[in-house]
């Protein structure tokens, strides 16, 4: 398996694991609704962000470790490749997701919930970025 | 446009080449093992440098390497 095609494993079960519980426990729950300053919702996030930085640090350490030298140098043209094509998709995912937190959310929601689908709107963007670049080098890129 | 899909005689000429390997491959013209398997394979078409510089491995002209096959 492609060095990049680890990270990415790497990253999309990172985003899982640390993302997916917090999005399960604050999703439409009444942590939302708190004045500010909402220190339990913000440690929850600082906790899944935390945990996710740790995990892919690890995780890379770990991968690069494991790749033999060669596999693991510098980007060629068709890592390149797969990975414009997953960014430009996670772009057009994100600025969808955008489109809908700005322009519609203000006039049904407010305050916590905006700027949790806010940042749902970025951890999505990235799952698919990383999920396009795996199947890039499963499926290939032609 | 027409359909189609470009082919190549990479394993074969690796294997006339004293059975190159792919890492050997990749090594001379700047890409991973993978890349080499994946064009062999047909899952990612090299840009024209890295196709000429393939020929160029091999010593032959680029259209005895890589063929367009059109469908239909």
């Amino acid at each position: 398996m492609p060095y990049r095609e680890k990270i990415a494993w790497l990253s999309l079960v990172g985003m899982a694991v640390c993302y997916g519980p917090y999005f399960a426990l604050t999703w439409h729950s009444p942590l939302l609704d708190r004045p500010l300053p909402n220190l339990e919702l913000m440690a929850l996030f600082a906790a899944a962000a935390g945990g996710n930085a740790v995990w892919t640090l690890l995780g890379r350490l770990l991968v690069r470790v494991k790749t033999l030298r060669d596999e693991r140098g510098p980007a060629d043209e068709r890592d390149l490749a797969v990975d414009r094509r997953a960014s430009t998709v996670a772009y057009y995912v994100l600025i969808g997701l955008a489109l809908y937190v700005g322009g519609f959310m203000p006039f049904t929601s407010t305050g916590w919930h905006i700027v949790n689908s806010m940042v749902a709107s970025v951890v999505i963007a990235e799952v698919v970025r990383y999920a396009m670049i795996v199947a890039g080098y499963r499926r290939g890129v032609t | 446009m027409k359909a189609g899909r470009i082919t190549n005689q990479i394993r074969t000429l690796r294997f006339l080449h004293g059975e190159m390997s792919q890492g050997d491959l990749g090594r001379a013209i700047g890409v991973t093992r993978q890349t080499i398997a994946a064009i062999e394979a047909g899952k990612y078409s090299p840009s024209l440098e890295a196709a000429f510089r393939i020929a160029a491995v091999f010593g032959k002209p680029l259209d005895q390497v890589f063929q367009w096959e059109a469908e239909g």
